[in-house]
């Protein structure tokens, strides 16, 4: 149990000693302690996956292999985020944009932020999972509020109110599924834990468990980002500072996914599997609504943003889609996304840095002015649309295979339909950023050493896992899609 | 008895649509706070159940104290003492609060939610005060008063899990309030940034953003 109170205490005392010490030692400091967190990140991960799921504190904590799967994309594209927040952050106080009072105020909300998200997936109860939920998009409308602009308040407030109703739907979710168990565990705190729930799963109320398991998959829905409930994420997304638009689009979504698919599990084996179509419409939906919006965006940021309702999409498709090849093409897609994602993010902050501007009409030949951010640019754009042989295509074949093989036909070849439109969509864009000649004004120079070192990490992920998955990560994801499938405990 | 307490909340709730000026919020939300620990409180006397004290006691300190002091702060600091904005006219929003209760009561009595021997009465206020909640955020258009629909929204949740249950688990519970404290203290700094640099709370200043 050591090493879960670390992956918690770490963040917490990183936020209060960035915010109280000087900015110099704060941010070497809290990358040293983001690269510790990993550490420990990987001990939990190599106990579960090796041995056992961890339990402890009377039961509140619980890590199973899908815990221990989100815990590792926290904490490794948190550690590449704080990595290249220094390098983000010298240069906005450097332009003058922000004072290094700010800063600390970054890096106190930015710790919270992460050590909040781990929180989330450490936690049994189920209750204790939707209070986490709902302390990220506490800590997080701050952090998208950064720039107290006007633009910026506004998608903050809009995030945060949008979030907070959405949740408190989830959260009559959750009474719900309490309900639906209350006959069988009476007033005990357990009958909130997932572990209880999922094992008396058979003898739950299938009424109130199908009104639970709406419920949950609209208000987490809102949070991860769904359509129709996504209007607040191309705003908080394109708004927020862009190490946090590459956390919120990496691992937020993932963890808000996270709280869907541990109710999903239980309430898809109380309904006999009749909850996974809920999954592939809500999917399929979002994934289509994309498409208009990536071909009308003006803003570089923005259409990354809504690229991440399209990805959202697609995992929630895949789970939908289920059996062990879909599950297995969902978690994939889940680490896929997150990798290249973010690196999409960093790699867009350095251009909006040197460009001043995150207009794509005002951007053009990043190859030209920034070689390294550029042909990274270039690489991450080509794997986020699902081009072979980067990693997104993989999953996503992974998924659209398992989609024809259980015969759902209309949903997989209109999934195909909306990739190939959203690839050709987005590409049009980037083609014409990278390419071509740059204006004038702007400097021919890579932002600093900080946020050019940062997209290697991601980066590595991108090209590798395109190429092959490594053994050990297959069986890591068969374990996760095991969990997926309402399997051990 | 508590159909009389169940009808205290429910004016309480389609006051906060008539009031005139924003500050005059802060009062009826400490008051409908209050009236919400009264009936967690008769439901601890009627059962005996410790937790339901526990929350009857947190939701008098929480929610009938804290929370208001926390917005009445900020609404002094913002010096928003002028009238609230309406999508509506008064009237037509105490027209729809109407509907919207009528609407409460039909689908809770259609819906078979099951319920505890003492929450029943409450539960139609309940899930009215999650419609009220919803139409107090729509039809106002002051930033802050958006935030107290949401607080209406969350003290109708805070209804609904006691009347079908007895609350939640304590622990849960626990989490909850410092969620909505949390919560609070959040929409306040918001509102006040909100305030310094559009020099408005009124929502429709801030359509910037779309596409």
């Amino acid at each position: 149990m050591g090493e879960v109170s670390l992956l918690l205490i770490i963040p917490l005392v990183t936020a209060v000693l960035c915010w109280k010490i000087n900015v110099r030692v704060g941010e070497k400091l809290q990358v040293i302690t983001t690269l510790f967190n990993v550490v420990v990140g990987l001990f939990i991960a190599k106990t579960v996956f090796f041995h056992a799921p961890i339990t402890g504190w009377h039961r509140l904590i619980y890590i199973d292999a899908l815990s221990a799967f989100n815990i590792l994309l926290i904490v490794l594209i948190g550690f590449v985020a704080s990595l290249y927040s220094v390098g983000y952050m010298n240069h906005e106080v450097a332009e003058k944009i922000i004072g290094d009072n700010k800063v600390r105020h970054y890096y106190l909300w930015f710790h919270l932020f992460l050590g909040t998200m781990l929180a989330v997936s450490v936690v049994n109860n189920l209750g204790f999972l939707w209070v986490g939920i709902e302390l990220t998009t506490l800590v997080s409308a701050l952090l998208v509020a950064f720039y107290r602009k006007g633009t910026s308040l506004e998608a903050a407030w809009k995030y945060l109110i949008m979030g907070s109703v959405g949740i408190a739907f989830a959260l009559l979710g959750i009474i719900f599924l309490y309900l639906s168990g209350g006959d069988l565990f009476g007033e005990s705190t357990d009958a909130l834990n997932w572990t209880v729930l999922h094992q008396a799963a058979k003898h739950l109320n299938p009424q109130w468990t199908l009104i639970a398991f709406i419920f949950v998959l609209v208000g987490f829905g809102t949070k991860a980002g769904l359509a129709p409930m996504h209007f607040w994420l191309p705003d908080a997304h394109s708004q927020a500072p862009s190490p946090v638009s590459a956390v919120l689009s990496g691992v937020l979504l993932n963890t808000a996914l996270y709280g869907i698919f541990r109710i999903y599990t239980i309430t898809n084996t109380t309904l006999d599997g009749k909850a996974a179509p809920y999954l592939i419409v809500f999917g399929l939906f979002s994934i289509a609504i994309t498409v208009p919006f990536m071909l009308v965006q003006h803003d570089l940021k923005r259409m990354l943003a809504y690229s991440s309702v399209e990805h959202m999409g697609i995992i929630t498709l895949g789970v939908g889609i289920g059996g062990a090849l879909g599950l297995y093409g969902a978690v994939l897609h889940m680490f896929h996304h997150s990798m290249a994602k973010s690196l999409l993010f960093f790699t867009a902050g350095n251009i909006t840095q040197n460009y001043h501007s995150k207009r794509m009409e005002r951007i053009s030949g990043v190859l030209k002015t920034m070689p390294i951010t550029g042909s990274i640019f270039l690489i991450a754009a080509f794997a986020i649309t699902g081009t072979p042989p980067f990693n997104v295509f993989v999953s996503e074949f992974t998924i659209m295979r398992a989609g024809f093989q259980s015969g759902h036909f209309v949903a997989t070849v209109s999934f195909l339909l909306f990739v190939v439109l959203i690839f050709s969509g987005m590409m049009y864009y980037v083609v014409r950023m990278a390419f071509g000649e740059a204006p004038t004004k702007v400097e021919k120079k890579e932002m600093n050493r900080w946020s050019t070192a940062a997209l290697f990490i991601p980066l590595i992920a991108v090209i590798v896992f395109g190429l092959y998955v490594p053994p050990f990560f297959q069986e890591v994801i068969q374990q996760v899609t095991v969990v997926l499938q309402g399997g051990k405990l | 008895m508590e159909q009389w307490i169940a009808l205290l909340l429910l004016i309480s709730a389609i006051w906060l649509l008539q009031i005139r000026k924003i500050s005059d919020s802060v009062p009826i939300l400490a008051f409908q706070s209050l009236v919400l620990a009264l009936t967690a409180g008769a439901m601890w006397y009627q059962t005996k159940l410790s937790h339901l004290l526990v929350a009857a006691l947190l939701t008098l300190v929480v929610k009938a104290m804290i929370i208001p002091a926390i917005l009445h702060y900020t609404i002094k600091k913002i010096d928003v003492h002028r009238q609230v904005e309406r999508v509506t006219s008064k009237y037509a929003a105490l027209l729809i609060a109407t509907i919207l209760s009528v609407a409460g009561f039909y689908v809770t009595s259609r819906l078979h939610l099951p319920s505890t021997k003492f929450g029943e009465p409450y539960l139609p206020v309940s899930i009215t005060f999650v419609f009220l909640g919803a139409f107090i955020m729509i039809d106002h258009k002051k930033a802050l008063m958006q935030g107290i629909g949401l607080i209406t929204i969350e003290n109708g949740l805070f209804l609904v899990a006691q009347s079908i249950s007895y609350g939640m688990p304590m622990m849960v519970e626990l989490g909850i309030f410092f969620d909505m404290l949390v919560t609070v203290v959040i929409i306040g700094i918001l509102s006040f940034r909100i305030h310094s640099t559009f020099e408005s709370l009124n929502i429709e200043k801030m359509s910037n953003l779309k596409g």
